[in-house]
C-alpha cells in the first residue's frame, strides 16, 4: 500500500494520487487486486482559536477553560477490483454495518468503474485508526471469499 | 424443497450449517477457547472467526454433498451478539449471496435456537427457557411473536458461570460451563448463596459478586472445596431458572417446556427442570450439544422457515445489530 505525502488541506491531492501506480503489481491480494491498494492521508486543520478570558471580579487566578481543539481527519482508500461487478459486490458486503461510537467516525463507500473508494471522516485519531484497521481486516476477508468462492455467476 | 445455508458467529463459536426440509445436512463448528482465567474479547474472537470461516463453509457444502447452485438462500445471524464477530460472519454471507446470486436472510439468534429446538424435539407449543452465555429468557409463542415472559435483569446465567470459572481458573476447554458441571458432580457441601428471583425475572450479578468475594476466603480457610462452590452455584442459579419457567408455564397453562441455548446442555439443569415438569404433569424437551450450543444449522433452520414464509433481507438492511429483541421479529410462519 502506498501512502501519498500528506498535503495540508488535501483531499484533492489524495484523490489524484490514488490513480497513480495502478500498474505496479504490488500483489498481496493475489489476482484480484494486482496493483495493491493506495491510501492517501490528509489532516485538515480548521483550528478553533482559544477564547480570551477577562479576569473575574476580585482578580482571582483563572484556569483556562478554552474549548478543546477539534481537528477533522480525512483518510481515503482506493481498492481496485478486476471488474465493476466485483467492486460493487465488495461494496455491498462492507457498507451495511454501522460504525460504533455514534458518529465520531464516519465512512462512505462508493464504486467508480472497478475501484471501491472508501473515505473516512473522524474527529478522533485513535478511533479512526481502529476503524481503518477493522475495515482492512473485513476487506481482506471479503477478498478471500471472492477468490475462493467466486467468480460471480452470470446474472 | 429449499436448501438453506446458515452462518452463526455471534459469540466464540463459529458454525456453518445446511438444512433442507427439516433435515440437517451439515453442521460443522469451531470454538475460540481462551486460556483459563480469561474470557473472549470481541476483536480476538472476530480474528478467529475470519481465519476459519471459509474452511467451515467448504466443509459444510462438502458434507451436505451440495454445490453453491443447490443452495436456495443464505441465512446469517443479524444479532444479537458481539459486534466484530457478527460483522466478520455477515460480510461472508453477503459476499456469497451476491457471488451466487441467492437471496439473503438476517436471522435473530434467539429465534434460531427456538426453531432448532422445535425441529429437533418436535415440541408443539412449549414454554422455552433460553439460557446461554449471552442470553437468559423465558419465551412463549403468542400471536406471531415469540414473547419474552421473563428474563435476566442484568447478566445471563451462562455469563455468571463463565466469569465464576475465571475466578477459579477453571479451563475453558471445551467450555467453562461444561467443566463447572463436571466439578459440581463431586461437590458435597451446599454453600448458601444469594437467590434472586424478581417476579418473572432473575438477576445474577449479585450472586456473581458474592461468590467472587467469598470464593478466595472460603477456599483459603478450607471451609469448602472448589467442587462445593461449583455445586452450590449450579443448584442456586438453576433453581432460580426453574422457578421463573414454572411461573410462565402456570400463566400460559403450558404442558411443554423446552430448554435451548448452551447452558441447556447441562444435565443437572435438565434434571431439575424434569422434576418440576413431572410435578405439573408437563413434558420436558431438550437437545444435545450439537444443537444447544450455538451452531450454523439453527440459523439455517430459522432461515428456512422465514424463506418459505416470504421474508427477505435486502443488502442495505442487512447490517448487524448487537441488540435484537426476540419479540421484534414477526413470526409469520406459525399460526
Amino acid at each position: 500500500m502506498q501512502a501519498a505525502a500528506a498535503d495540508a488541506g488535501g483531499p484533492a491531492g489524495g484523490a489524484d494520487n490514488s490513480r497513480e501506480g495502478q500498474g505496479q503489481g504490488q500483489g498481496g491480494c493475489g489476482g484480484l487486486c494486482s496493483a495493491g491498494t493506495e491510501a492517501a492521508v490528509a489532516g485538515a486543520a480548521p483550528r478553533v482559536p482559544r477564547p480570551q478570558h477577562a479576569p473575574g471580579p476580585g482578580g482571582d487566578a483563572l484556569s483556562t477553560t478554552g474549548r478543546p481543539e477539534t481537528r477533522t481527519h480525512i483518510f481515503a482508500l482506493g481498492v481496485p477490483f478486476p471488474s465493476q461487478l466485483e467492486a460493487e459486490i465488495a461494496c455491498a458486503s462492507l457498507a451495511p454495518d454501522r460504525e460504533p461510537h455514534g458518529g465520531i467516525v464516519e465512512k462512505q463507500l462508493t464504486v467508480t468503474d472497478s475501484v471501491l473508494a472508501v473515505r473516512w471522516r473522524a474527529e478522533n485519531s485513535r478511533l479512526l485508526r481502529i476503524s481503518i484497521i477493522n475495515f482492512l481486516d473485513q476487506l481482506s476477508l471479503v477478498i478471500r471469499t471472492m477468490q475462493r468462492f467466486g467468480p460471480p455467476v452470470s446474472r | 424443497m429449499p436448501a438453506v445455508l446458515g452462518f452463526e458467529g455471534s459469540a466464540n463459536k463459529i458454525g456453518v450449517g445446511v438444512v433442507r426440509d427439516g433435515a440437517v445436512l451439515a453442521n460443522p463448528r469451531r470454538t475460540y477457547v481462551t486460556p483459563p482465567g480469561t474470557g473472549f474479547l470481541p476483536g480476538d474472537t472476530a480474528r478467529h472467526h475470519r481465519a476459519v470461516i471459509l474452511d467451515l463453509l467448504q466443509e459444510a457444502l462438502t458434507e451436505a454433498g451440495l454445490t453453491s447452485q443447490d443452495i436456495d438462500c443464505i441465512a446469517y445471524t443479524k444479532g444479537p451478539g458481539m459486534g466484530a464477530p457478527l460483522v466478520s460472519v455477515a460480510v461472508v454471507a453477503r459476499t456469497v449471496a451476491q457471488l451466487w446470486n441467492k437471496p439473503l436472510l438476517g436471522v435473530n439468534h434467539c429465534i434460531g435456537h427456538i426453531e432448532m429446538g422445535r425441529l429437533i424435539t418436535g415440541a408443539t407449543s412449549p414454554t422455552v427457557l433460553y439460557v446461554s452465555g449471552g442470553n437468559t429468557q423465558v419465551i412463549a409463542y403468542s400471536e406471531h411473536r415469540y414473547r419474552i415472559f421473563g428474563e435476566t435483569i442484568d447478566i445471563a446465567v451462562g455469563n455468571c458461570l463463565d466469569r465464576f470459572a475465571r475466578v477459579l481458573k477453571i479451563s475453558n476447554d471445551p467450555s467453562p460451563g461444561y467443566n463447572i458441571e463436571q466439578m459440581a458432580k463431586r461437590g458435597k457441601k451446599l454453600v448458601e448463596l444469594p437467590y434472586t428471583v424478581k417476579g418473572m425475572d432473575v438477576s445474577f450479578s449479585g450472586i456473581l459478586s458474592f461468590i467472587e468475594d467469598v470464593a478466595q476466603r472460603m477456599l483459603a480457610t478450607g471451609e469448602c472445596t472448589p467442587e462445593d462452590l461449583c455445586f452450590s452455584l449450579q443448584e442456586t442459579v438453576f433453581a432460580m431458572l426453574v422457578e421463573i419457567t414454572e411461573r410462565a408455564m402456570a400463566h400460559c397453562g403450558s404442558q411443554e417446556a423446552l430448554i435451548v441455548g448452551g447452558v441447556g446442555c447441562n444435565l443437572r439443569l435438565q434434571e431439575m427442570m424434569e422434576t418440576m415438569c413431572q410435578e405439573r404433569g408437563a413434558r420436558l424437551f431438550a437437545t444435545d450439544e450439537r444443537f444447544c450450543i450455538d451452531n450454523g444449522a439453527m440459523i439455517a433452520q430459522a432461515g428456512w422457515e422465514m424463506f418459505r414464509a416470504g421474508h427477505r433481507t435486502p443488502l442495505s438492511d442487512s447490517g448487524i445489530t448487537q441488540r435484537y429483541r426476540t419479540d421484534e421479529v414477526e413470526v409469520t410462519w406459525r399460526d
